[in-house]
């Protein structure tokens, strides 16, 4: 089953193409809320921003309206730090008590890199000092010990890719080994399936995690080999039973035959008694066929008669067969044409000889059976480039649409599982049909251009 | 044809069933038979063989004592004559051992008496032709021994070919033999293509048989088919 393997690369597939997707999605959306949840201005570019904004005028500070409504948006204060004294020399109004106004390098140092007061502090260079902003404490989280080493972002982008690749072929190694193990352990379970539906018996392991299903496959396997072969057993006995009351009735039969045909010839006897005689003969021969059609039709039926196949000259065949009829027709109601083109006198096909004749005998039969007043029957072989084509037509009562239509769509009362009495007919067809069958053709029943019943048998010249 | 030299022929008749063994033995009887010996099973077969030394031999296949096959290979080596089963074994397995055995034809239960009475001549006519050379035919006569035809008093040879394909119609005299069989006769196996060389063969052997080759009366045509050839009686 190459379907489980495939099965199990889309699954992995799914699963892989899911964290991409995810991985996207979570970014997308880290991406949106931190736009959302940040301010317009980094708090180092309002920094810078303020500073700018500040104008002094002889020792005089003020702050532009439109950075002052900023700040207070942004519920900042800001102080500026003289240059030389290091002493607040413009704060907000805003500025909260604690913070101090008189400041050491180191304090200045301090607050560039972290907080004031636990307020998160951003620096900015204003003309004459250091304008130092404030944010509330809960708005900014700083990192106070920011460094990396030069070499690590050197090698980044390089240790980036080595990362990636390393992830990728664990991924894969994980994916491989992951699946090697799945695939061996329902390989056997799938071939046991495919063995199921090819009718052979199964056996499988019962260990491992899938012990359960080969335990299933092998009891399925069980049931399926007693079924099948109760199956066999009743067509063999079907088959033989038929095969056995055939053989049985076959010297009775022989007797009520030869005595009715001696009768039949009598010079002892009326005219009247002599057509009874030939009545018996007539429906003994009846019998004869019908038993001799039912043993074969029950053989072909359940596949108890080899075909023996072999190159044929499907011409001279059938030559055989219309001059047997010939030879044995004793009456002439029933002339037979032979309507192949001159042109042809071989076509070859593989067939089983004696069972081919059969088919068409039947057929030239048929058109006997059917015609009591008499018949011209016409045969003619033809072929294209793989199939050989053998028409048996003849100009007598023919059929209507409605029995064209059931002989060549209603399987026969043998082959048909519903119990009805509708198609009984005779077994010569059946027997034509499971002849062209076992030869890979088709029989096709129409209406003859002569005017009566056609059957034509369409053989493929190779079986392969 | 005089074929009343074949109705002296001996026939032992070996079935198990009493009231088949009478049937059969009342066709052959009323046909003209007059040397027909019946026997029910194997033992006393072997008995009858040896008092009437039988020239062909109708046999059932299944007898209470044996088998029809291994009764066949015992009456053979008692004399080479022709084999015929009669017998309800329809099997093709059943009927390829018989001939496989060499058995000269195989009848399959149940059977018309003109088709048992066929049988049994066309047998007897293939395996004494010998005893009767002269075959007649409407403008002349065939002597297969000397392989010749005696037309008007003169004696025109046959070839080889000639002989095969005249031997094959006569011992289907009457009947339509197709093409096909008569090129297998001719040509073997592989009779394929030989169509024309037949029919070259065909009027060949009218300008020998025929007083106008080109309206045959003796060797007809069968359009399509094959040939016919038509023995007259004495």
């Amino acid at each position: 089953m190459k379907s489980i393997p495939k099965l199990i690369r889309r699954f992995v597939g799914i699963m892989m193409l899911s964290i991409m997707l995810l991985v996207c999605l979570n970014i997308t959306f880290f991406a949106v809320v931190f736009v959302r949840n940040t301010s317009k201005f980094s708090p180092w570019d309002m920094a810078d921003h303020v500073a700018a904004a500040l104008q002094s005028t002889d020792d005089c500070y003020s702050l532009s309206d439109d950075a002052m409504a900023q700040l207070k948006e942004e519920n900042a204060w800001a102080v500026l730090i003289n240059n030389d004294t290091q002493q607040v020399v413009w704060q907000t109004d805003n500025l909260p008590d604690n913070i101090p106004m008189q400041y050491t390098l180191s304090d200045i140092a301090e607050l560039t890199r972290g907080y004031v007061d636990g307020y998160p502090a951003f620096t900015g260079k204003a003309p004459n000092g250091l304008l130092v902003l404030g944010y509330p404490k809960d708005r900014f989280w700083k990192h106070t010990r920011a460094s990396w080493d030069y070499d690590f972002i050197a090698n980044l982008p390089r240790n980036t890719m080595i990362i990636l690749v390393v992830n990728t072929v664990l991924i894969f190694l994980i994916y491989v080994a992951a699946n090697t193990k799945l695939l061996r352990s329902i390989r056997p379970i799938t071939n046991g399936i495919q063995n199921l539906s090819k009718g052979s018996p199964v056996y499988i392991k019962e260990k491992g995690v899938l012990s359960e299903f080969a335990e299933q496959i092998n009891k399925t396997s069980e049931i399926l080999q007693m079924q099948a072969e109760q199956l066999r057993k009743k067509e063999t006995a079907r088959a033989n039973w038929i095969a056995g009351v055939s053989h049985d009735v076959r010297t009775p039969l022989s007797m009520i035959m030869g005595y009715a045909g001696q009768l039949e010839n009598s010079k002892k006897l009326s005219e009247i008694e002599r057509k009874k005689a030939a009545v018996i003969v007539r429906q003994s021969s009846r019998i004869k066929d019908l038993i001799n059609d039912l043993n074969l039709a029950s053989k072909l039926e359940y596949d108890m008669q080899p075909l023996t196949m072999k190159q044929e000259n499907a011409i001279a065949v059938i030559r055989q067969v219309i001059v047997d009829f010939m030879n044995t027709n004793i009456d002439d109601k029933f002339p037979i044409k032979w309507k192949t083109a001159d042109t042809l006198s071989a076509c070859y096909i593989t067939a089983d000889k004696a069972l081919l004749k059969r088919a068409v005998s039947n057929l030239i039969q048929n058109s006997i059976n059917h015609n009591e007043n008499g018949c011209v029957i016409y045969v003619s072989v033809d072929e294209d480039e793989n199939t050989c084509r053998i028409c048996i037509e003849d100009n007598g009562k023919g059929a209507c649409d409605e029995q064209i239509e059931r002989l060549n769509n209603i399987p026969h009362y043998m082959d048909c599982d519903r119990n009805t009495t509708e198609q009984r007919h005779g077994l010569g067809l059946l027997i034509v049909k499971q002849i062209i069958k076992g030869h890979h053709g088709k029989i096709i029943i129409d209406h003859s251009k002569y005017g009566g019943f056609k059957a034509v048998l369409i053989i493929p010249k190779n079986l392969s | 044809m005089n074929e009343d030299y074949l109705l002296n022929k001996h026939i032992l008749l070996v079935d198990d069933e009493q009231e088949l063994l009478d049937m059969v033995l009342s066709i052959l009887t009323e046909y003209g038979f007059q040397n027909v010996k019946a026997a029910k099973n194997v033992k006393e077969a072997m008995e009858q063989a040896e008092k009437s030394r039988p020239e062909l031999a109708i046999l059932d296949v299944m007898l209470p004592d044996g088998n029809g096959f291994a009764l066949m290979e015992q009456l053979k080596k008692g004399g080479d004559y022709p084999i015929l089963f009669l017998t309800a074994c329809g099997e093709n397995d059943d009927k390829f051992k018989g001939f496989g055995l060499g058995a000269d034809d195989y009848i399959i239960k149940p059977f018309l008496p003109k088709e048992l009475l066929f049988r049994v001549m066309a047998i007897l006519r293939r395996c004494y032709k010998d005893e009767n050379p002269l075959v007649c035919l409407h403008d002349c006569q065939i002597d297969f021994s000397c392989a010749e035809v005696i037309k008007n008093g003169e004696h025109i040879p046959l070839t080889a070919k000639e002989h095969g394909l005249l031997s094959v119609l006569y011992r289907n005299a009457g009947r339509i033999v197709t093409i096909d069989a008569l090129c297998e006769a001719a040509w073997g196996d592989n009779p394929f293509g030989y169509e024309n060389s037949l029919m070259a063969h065909i009027r060949r052997i009218r300008e020998k048989i025929e007083q106008n080759p080109s309206h045959p009366v003796s060797l007809v045509t069968v359009k399509g088919l094959g040939y016919m050839l038509h023995v007259s009686s004495q």
